[in-house]
């Protein structure tokens, strides 16, 4: 599957320890040779079982999982033998990588295939070979596209939230009173789930009638409020409402970058002559770049799956304003059993988005090394 | 006070499995009367006072029934059981049931219901409970991928076309049919709608018809009644029997009080529902597109033509389009639940179409404020309906159109075929089910908060009800509004056709469209047509065809 | 913005500028804002599971002046002091499903924060080449892995977990959540090694220990704080988890957010049931969250303990 990975010795050239012996690299060769032979021995007898060639009588693929488990362990310590220090540093990944793919792979060469289906579950008939064809569909769906467009003012916004969870995360990084208090109350939105969310305060709180804020919009003079009734004020509804619950996120991840700066660079500014706005633009923004794109890449993925909140309250109305892709895909996949083109749908999404995050980290990636070379 | 040492006392009765014998002991004096627990020597009682007790527990008016209430009613009803399965015949066997967490009732109330029933024969049941949201998907995805992992299946009767269709489900043996008294079903729940190409499957725990729920303060108020005259409207100031005094009526009462409230007409639930919010325009459609003469409404049955851009379901589109500015500012994003039980049931709109469970909501649940205000009926008709088969629009020579909607046919209890070779198995299942859809437990299920509505004609009899503490008149005119439906002889019945919910998933999209304003009426309900035309291509025309005249018994 | 730092100089009252007084002002009112608005709706949602039904729909709010609280919500789950001792199917569920919940989060938040601790220690440290993937290839392969949208996974893990028999099983719930959070954890800690200092690692190799000394005795404990906010971001999203909660569990391994998303449906809603099922999940996210704040704080801040 993988083949061994090469490893170039960028930072720590110095070599540590003799040559390896070339006993212990065939050995480490041998085993690893070993170990990927008896994984697909394994694959291959259970092949043979499952068609029914050679009854052997498992009762699962599991010890094609145990197989997979002692491969991965042939493989890391096939490593080290044969590449000594290298093979310990490949150590660090592998797991993580060998975890991944074994989770992954299958399900998504699995979506790929169904994918390319016209599978409608309470079809009598199953599946049919459809090619391309979803994607044909895909084009010519005016719900998909408006989705699409909601997708581009959900993740816009996501620079709103940024901002104010940066501004929040300077408030706790600055010298105050019962920290703690604040901090654990920040942090709170983030724990309550999506449904409940959706629920309290989705369909509680945002009540045009009884509910609290209602009340308090009509007591300032707001007449008959209502939420989720015009396109612009329902979405803005829905961000409000998911952003309550994720700035917390951005928050926490803003707040440990600021108390990571070294305070020298900030306190050389003041004595530069600086007044705070500018070295908040000169020092600490820029320095902050790194962790600002981790917390707005990993935001940005969670808003591109922005799906509970609309199902529960909105259903996507009124007439699609507050629509995500996530949400028309649920309807699509699970209210309409329409499981083919679904997966069309999502995969599309998928590599849109990959393009997408790609772009974004060039920018970014561009962003920040022209900060690390000043 | 009381009740609370009365739940505790029940809690630790049932918990000893030696329940049956001998434990109405000294505490029973304590606890009043009205409690008896005397019930509890059950074998002894004759059926109708076993009725009677049954429907005391935990008495109407007292608030939802807790745990402790299901189980002293399943202890109750497990007379049926007795006669047939021996004590501890299926020690040892395990069933695994799924159905519906629904706000802990449905699968929680059938655990109360089977706790005193696995107690009794041996069996253990393991439970999947899932939300209704998910139901669909999980059934659906389960099939497809062969990971059907359950014995027992609760399951609304539009999906047989999915399970039964498939041959998943287990026919039901003939002394189930027995046990459960299934001649005293309701007409329509009998076959064909009772069966599946003529076999039997469904043990029938529940039936589904939406009713008209109206508020009858509101049509015994003098002002509003001297401003309708006033205002130069035919005829008086009463109830609305058909659609057109129902959208005469919603208009007038747009920006008039009520008790110093806003006062609202009728409640049209605007958002999708996961599907169901489809019924809902089904209830306003049925008396334009239900001729008498014909058994279709929705589909052609020759062709699977859709309907739903006829000029009769085009008229009821329109209906609502007419209203929404008379109903509630927020209505675009009401649904079903928010209408029916965060609007109706709270106090705000004074006529609904909803199941009959609103009806009993109304007396028996904590959310309701409205339980001494609700009148019931059927749904309204119209003055003339559609017939397809010409293009006009007939008045008919008996009065305006009734065809009240038979919305979701109801819940059932299902076994799956994956028990028939184990025969111990097989029986404890079906005995399970049996239980559950028994006769007299039905009649408990009906008359409190369970998600289940009356569906059989013992569940009729008046006084049992006004016995259990409901008023008589709310009760009988609750009941007559449910049993004029189900016999009604215009009823709309449902297409049990697979994957009947993505027709209504894609229809409420469309609708979602013409609410806000995107479309007009006939534009989008050509979309829905040309939207149902694909879905109907997709699962495979002939096949739908076929399904859909077994469902119809043709 | 601006104020932070006109804090860190206001260390020596000497140094305060002269709108310091001001300054406090707005970051109190700000912060003092700011917790109304994330706490309200958690007020809002704890009072729910004390109302009926009619305090719910009226939107009452405070109790004892607007509303009578009971035990409503708390009792229906088996949970008020009235129905504690009794039987309860309510409550026996919510507990099997709050253990099964507290299992499959800690358990793959544990794995995610083993796994992904050491792959971006080595994605921060060593420069790898793998085929064509080179680091940020590496890492961008990862993060990958969160973007399909998790329905669509539905009918491939079905099918998968049927195969290996992980259906309904702890193990099968761990490796799905572990995928999830994986990549966040790798991203997190991969900046906050990036942000100590090479040098460290140098000097303890130098000394003689290996890359994996380095990590265990040098790095991991320098990086515990960020490890521990990594754990808590990963907890959380994996205790909300839901989709795949609904459909790969049945008996043995359900978990607690199918039971509140159960308290909808065509009978309408428990408002009270879910506020109080919303409230007692939050509540241990609540407590680790306290217990563990101060690591939130320095938290992620490696920094800050050189």
């Amino acid at each position: 599957m993988a083949a061994p990975p090469q490893f170039e010795h960028a930072r720590y050239t110095q070599n540590r320890g003799a040559p390896i012996p070339a006993a212990r690299q065939s050995m480490g060769r041998a085993l690893i040779w070993f170990g990927s032979l008896g994984l697909l021995a394994m694959i291959l007898l259970q092949i043979l079982d499952a068609t029914g060639t050679l009854p052997i009588g498992f009762e699962n693929w599991r010890p094609t999982l145990y197989a997979y488990v002692a491969w991965a362990v042939a493989l890391g310590t096939g490593q080290v033998l044969v590449r000594g220090e290298p093979g310990w540093r490949a150590l660090f990944v592998l797991p993580a990588a060998l975890f991944t793919i074994a989770v992954v792979v299958f399900p998504t060469l699995f979506g790929f295939y169904i994918a390319s289906l016209d599978w409608n579950l309470s079809s009598l008939d199953g599946p049919k070979f459809f090619g391309f064809g979803n994607l044909v569909l895909l084009m010519q769906d005016p719900f998909y596209w408006n989705s699409l467009l909601n997708m581009v003012y959900y993740v816009a916004l996501v620079l709103v939230e940024y901002a104010i969870a940066f501004g929040l995360a300077l408030l706790l990084n600055a010298d105050i009173k019962a920290r703690k208090f604040f901090r654990v109350a920040f942090l709170l939105p983030f724990m309550l789930s999506p449904v409940a969310v959706s629920w309290m305060i989705g369909k509680s709180m945002l009540e045009s009638r009884f509910g609290p804020v209602a009340s308090f919009l009509r007591d300032i003079g707001v007449e008959s409020p209502t939420f989720f009734s015009s396109p612009w004020v329902a979405r803005l509804s829905i961000e409000v409402m998911d952003a309550w619950m994720t700035i917390p996120f951005m928050m926490i991840l803003l707040l440990a970058g600021l108390q990571a700066l070294p305070r020298e660079v900030v306190e050389a500014a003041k004595v530069d002559g600086a007044n705070a706005w500018q070295s908040f633009w000169k020092i600490t923004f820029p320095l902050m770049l790194p962790v600002s794109v981790t917390a707005v890449l990993i935001r940005t993925i969670f808003k591109l799956k922005l799906a509970d909140i609309v199902i529960n309250v909105t259903s996507g109305g009124p007439g699609g304003a507050t629509d995500t892709v996530s949400s028309f895909i649920f309807r699509v996949y699970r209210d309409r059993s329409n499981v083919g083109y679904g997966t069309a749908l999502a995969v599309f999404y998928l590599i849109a988005i990959i393009i997408f995050l790609i772009l974004m980290l060039r920018v970014a990636n561009r962003l920040t090394r022209n900060v690390t070379d000043q | 006070m009381k009740r609370e040492l009365y739940n505790k006392m029940m809690a630790m009765q049932a918990s000893r499995r030696s329940v049956l014998k001998g434990a109405a002991g000294a505490s029973v004096a304590a606890l009043g009367a009205s409690t008896a627990l005397g019930a509890f020597t059950a074998p002894a009682f004759a059926a109708s006072d076993l009725r009677a007790e049954m429907l005391k527990v935990p008495g109407v008016g007292v608030g939802s029934p807790t745990d402790a209430d299901w189980r002293k009613v399943g202890e109750l009803a497990l007379g049926p059981t007795k006669d047939r399965v021996s004590e501890g015949e299926f020690a040892g066997v395990e069933l695994t049931f799924m159905g519906l967490n629904n706000q802990n009732l449905h699968n929680f109330l059938f655990r109360g219901f089977l706790k005193p029933w696995e107690a009794y024969t041996g069996a253990k049941i393991n439970w999947i409970d899932l939300a209704q949201s998910d139901y669909n998907a999980r059934l659906q995805q389960s099939i497809a991928t062969g990971t059907v992992d359950f014995d027992i299946i609760e399951m609304g009767a539009p999906f047989e076309g999915d399970v039964a269709g498939k041959g998943l489900a287990s026919e039901m043996p003939d002394w189930v049919r027995e046990q459960i008294d299934m001649d005293d079903y309701v007409d329509y729940l009998k076959a064909p709608v009772g069966t599946w190409a003529g076999k039997t499957y469904r043990v029938s725990i529940d039936g589904d018809c939406h009713n008209f729920n109206y508020r009858t303060d509101y049509f015994t108020d003098e002002d509003l009644a001297a401003a309708w005259t006033d205002e130069g409207n035919d005829g008086p100031w009463e109830v609305p029997t058909t659609w057109q005094k129902v959208q005469a009526v919603t208009k007038f009462l747009k920006g008039k009080k009520i008790g110093g409230q806003d006062a609202n007409g009728y409640l049209d639930p605007l958002k999708g529902w996961g599907g169901f919010g489809f019924y809902f325009l089904g209830s306003r459609a049925t008396a334009y597109a239900k001729h008498p003469d014909d058994p279709n409404w929705l589909f052609d049955a020759d062709t699977m033509k859709p309907r739903v851009n006829n000029p009769a379901w085009v008229r009821a589109i329109q209906d609502v389009l007419d209203t929404i500015d008379s109903q509630p500012p927020d209505q675009i994003n009401a649904d079903p639940g928010t209408t029916g039980f965060q609007q109706f049931l709270a106090g705000t709109g004074s006529m609904l179409s909803w199941w009959g469970d609103i009806g009993s909501n109304a007396k028996t649940s904590d959310s309701s404020v409205v339980g001494d205000v609700v009148g019931f009926d059927i749904l309204p008709g119209s003055d003339d309906v559609y017939n397809a088969s010409t293009g006009n629009w007939d008045t008919l020579a008996s009065g305006p159109n009734h065809a009240p909607n038979m919305a979701y046919i109801g819940w059932g209890v299902y076994v799956m075929a994956r028990v028939d070779g184990d025969s111990l198995k097989h029986k404890a299942a079906w005995s399970a089910a049996a239980h559950l859809g028994g006769k007299d437990i039905s009649l408990w299920a009906s008359a409190y908060p369970s998600g289940f509505q009356p569906y059989r004609n013992s569940h009729f009899n008046i006084p049992e009800w006004v016995g259990a503490g409901y008023d008589e008149a709310f009760i009988t005119n609750y009941l007559a509004s449910q049993a004029n439906s189900y016999n009604h002889p215009n009823a709309a019945i449902e297409p049990r056709i697979p994957g009947i919910f993505q027709y209504y998933s894609v229809a409420e999209d469309e609708l979602a469209k013409i609410y806000a304003g995107q479309f007009d009426a006939q534009t989008g309900a050509d979309n829905i047509a040309a939207a149902w035309e694909k879905i109907t291509d997709q699962i495979g025309r002939d096949n739908q065809i076929a399904l859909y005249k077994a469902s119809l018994g043709l | 913005m601006a104020i932070t730092f006109d804090d860190k100089y206001a260390e020596s009252k000497a140094n305060r500028p002269p709108n310091y007084a001001l300054m406090r002002v707005l970051i109190y009112g700000a912060l003092l804002t700011w917790t109304f608005v994330a706490l309200f709706p958690l007020y809002w949602t704890l009072s729910t599971s004390f109302k009926s039904a009619v305090d719910v729909t009226q939107g009452n709010l405070i109790p004892w002046i607007d509303f009578q609280p009971n035990w409503k919500g708390w009792r229906s789950l088996g949970l008020s002091p009235d129905t504690i001792f009794g039987i309860s199917t309510p409550r026996d569920e919510f507990i099997g499903r709050f253990i099964n919940s507290i299992i499959t989060s800690v358990g793959s938040s544990m794995l995610a924060l083993i796994l992904g601790s050491l792959a971006a220690y080595g994605l921060s440290r060593f420069t790898y080449k793998f085929g064509f993937m080179r680091n940020d290839d590496i890492l961008f392969f990862f993060i990958s892995q969160l973007i399909l949208p998790p329905v669509v996974l539905a009918l491939p893990f079905l099918v998968l977990y049927k195969f290996l028999a992980l259906l309904d099983t702890y193990p099968g719930m761990i490796f799905i959540y572990t995928l999830t959070v994986l990549p966040i954890v790798i991203w997190i800690m991969r900046d906050q090694f990036n942000t100590i200092p090479r040098e460290l690692d140098e000097a303890a190799l130098v000394d003689g220990l290996s890359h994996w000394g380095v990590f265990f005795r040098i790095i991991v404990p320098i990086a515990m704080p960020g490890m521990v906010a990594a754990f808590i971001l990963s907890l959380i999203l994996t205790w909300n988890e839901y989709y795949f909660a609904a459909l790969l569990t049945s008996t043995n391994a359900k978990t607690l957010p199918v039971m509140v998303a159960s308290q909808t449906g065509s009978q309408g809603i428990s408002w009270w049931t879910m506020a109080a099922l919303s409230t007692a999940a939050i509540a241990p996210l609540a407590i680790v969250g306290i217990m563990l704040e101060r690591y939130i704080i320095k938290g992620l801040t490696a920094g800050a303990v050189k």
